[in-house]
């Protein structure tokens, strides 16, 4: 520990430097101090489940038998015999579908909001205005929307004469999914427009101005300027993406609990049942495993793209 | 630059923000008319509406206590966050042995989302005697570590200069961070309520893992369990929907400025 070190250091030194070494040493037990709570919060929220995690993965346990050693008994379950997962792991990657479709309507959006327009703040707010919904709210919004006999959307589809019959999105293998990633589309766009927006403000005019002198049209503008320095405020709406396909429990739960069937089955969805229905938690601990490697693996492969340490080096000094 | 028309736009706007807007007002006409789900077409604009079903669901739901749990739970959320995020924030703009570590510690942590925890967070809760109750909802999120790099951050860009002036003064250590620090930190502490406000009040994988008791239920929880019992009665469901998001709406409303740029530097930093 530091702490101690920092400390034999103090009492080695004491005597000429003596006031001095013990006001660093009682400035070093401030800092770890100030410190304890948020590492203590980290460690048993963060690191122990994580480990934990690992242990519960190759055991046999439930909170009524003694643990056991199970070896790779979950994965070989898991990878060979378990077609949940595979849906599942399936779904989730056709959840991410969601990150190019709404990062595309969102730069279109920021675009426009920013452009010199009447009552663009209006605009700004009430699309944004979805995003720090509770999502458990929004969730039953849109199964209303999407109902069946009276729903909002077979009514118009109706009325347009696109369809005959009503349609059960959230009841049919084939549109479940869909429906529930329009949903999900529908909460984040706005968030994704102000993420983009804020970046567009950062470019600064005179780059526009420059390229109208040397007559380039607004499109070369856009390809030229606009995307390449919109570039970061892309990758952070991206990640924000890929984490929410790992992590859209509520509106799942809430819309279709998973089904029909697994057809909205997600990796999280099947972990909660795992666990908290069937209580097989350790199953659940080694499904965790496999999401989170999933997700690090990505989050690195991500981060390669995107040319390095992409957004970390401000924070880690 | 400025030669192009402007309809096409506005007419764009328009139509996207009847997208974002339409669902609020169907849920909203529901929740006061109450729809007959054997009545086809559907009425477009409300037909005979009446608080009814606002009353009704109030009688069939516990509605104070799922609102004062949420709230009771935000408070320590958010209060747990601003301490030990601005002390540890603080403790970062020193230099010690072991910082880099600490440092890739926060950053480590960061890459595990809280959703791959769930099954031994819920072991840990169990054991540490806290299922079912306040403190073991709000535990878990007493710290961000985002918001611990967004106090780190504001403090590093007070000038040492002022705290040095402070000390020659004789101001103790302690108060520099109460008088001087949090004061000119204005914009972190502004984004820790907000987010640490925001992610408590919506949150509803946790409450749903560690609630048993329906008086412990936090509001999500409670919209949630809810569905299931009103699934045909729709006034009554889409009017406690509308009740479940009012606050939130209303201090969204109120305090959009902070929210918008509270979410945009917790997603920069994340």
């Amino acid at each position: 520990m530091p702490v101690e070190t920092a400390s034999r250091v103090a009492r080695t030194t004491t005597g000429r430097g003596g006031l001095l070494a013990r006001k660093r040493h009682r400035e070093l037990l401030l800092i770890w101090l100030l410190l304890t709570p948020a590492l203590l919060i980290f460690l048993a929220y963060r690191i122990l489940p994580l480990l934990w995690n690992g242990v519960l993965s190759f055991q046999f346990w439930s909170p009524t038998k003694p643990a056991e050693w199970a070896g790779l008994f979950h994965y070989e379950e898991m990878f060979v015999y378990d077609d949940v997962f595979w849906t599942s792991l399936y779904n989730t990657f056709l959840y991410m579908l969601t990150a190019p479709i709404s990062i595309g309507i969102a730069v279109v959006l920021a675009l426009m909001v920013n452009s010199r327009i009447r009552g663009r703040g209006v605009y700004r707010t009430i699309i944004f205005l979805s995003y720090p919904l509770m999502v458990v709210a929004v969730g039953i919004i849109w199964r209303w929307l999407y109902d069946e006999r009276v729903g909002l959307i077979n009514y118009l589809l109706r009325q347009a004469g696109l369809i005959d019959e009503p349609i059960a999105f959230l009841e049919s293998y084939g549109t479940a999914l869909p429906s529930v990633i329009a949903a999900a589309i529908w909460q984040i766009t706005g968030f994704f427009m102000i993420i983009l927006l804020t970046g567009l403000q950062n470019i600064p005019p005179s780059l526009y101005e420059a390229a109208s002198i040397d007559g380039a049209s607004r499109w070369s503008q856009f390809w030229r300027i606009t995307l390449p320095l919109l570039r970061p405020s892309i990758f952070i709406c991206f990640v924000i993406a890929i984490i929410a396909s790992f992590t859209s429990f509520d509106l799942i739960y809430v819309m279709t609990g998973g089904g029909p069937g697994h057809a909205t089955e997600l990796l999280i969805t099947y972990i909660y049942k795992a666990a908290f229905t069937l209580s097989q938690f350790d199953y659940a601990g080694a499904l965790t495993i496999v999401m989170f490697v999933l997700f690090v693996g990505i989050a690195l492969l991500g981060n390669l793209l995107a040319g390095g340490d992409a957004g970390k080096v401000d924070i880690a000094e | 630059m400025h030669n192009y028309p402007r309809w096409p736009i506005h007419a764009a706007l328009i139509l996207v923000s009847l997208v974002m807007l339409v669902p609020f007002y169907w849920v909203f006409k529901t929740s006061i008319t109450g729809e007959n789900i054997f009545v086809y077409p559907p009425s477009l604009i409300p037909v005979d509406p009446q608080p009814f079903f606002y009353v009704d669901a109030w009688y069939a739901i516990p509605f104070p206590y799922f609102f004062m749990n949420s709230v009771i739970v935000a408070v320590m959320v958010i209060a747990a966050n601003l301490v030990i995020n601005a002390a540890a924030g603080f403790a970062l703009t020193k230099e010690f042995a072991g910082k880099r570590w600490i440092v890739l510690l926060f950053l480590a942590c960061m890459m595990i989302p809280f959703h791959a925890t769930i099954v031994p967070a819920y072991l840990v809760t169990s054991h540490l005697g806290l299922l079912n109750t306040h403190l073991g909802l709000a535990l878990p999120a007493f710290s961000h570590i985002i918001c611990i790099f967004l106090f780190k951050a504001s403090f590093d860009a007070i000038p040492p200069s002022l705290i040095q002036a402070a000390k020659i003064d004789g101001v103790p250590e302690w108060q520099i961070m109460f008088r001087i620090l949090l004061p000119l930190a204005r914009p972190a502490v502004a984004a820790n309520v907000i987010l640490s406000f925001i992610w408590s009040w919506n949150d509803f994988l946790w409450p749903l893992i560690i609630i048993r008791d329906v008086e412990m239920q936090t509001l999500p929880l409670g919209l949630s369990t809810f569905l299931a019992y009103f699934e045909d009665t729709t006034g009554s469901l889409y009017a406690f929907c509308v009740m479940v998001l009012a606050p939130g709406l209303l201090v969204f409303l109120l305090a959009q400025r902070q929210f918008i740029e509270g979410l945009t530097s917790g997603a920069r930093k994340g």
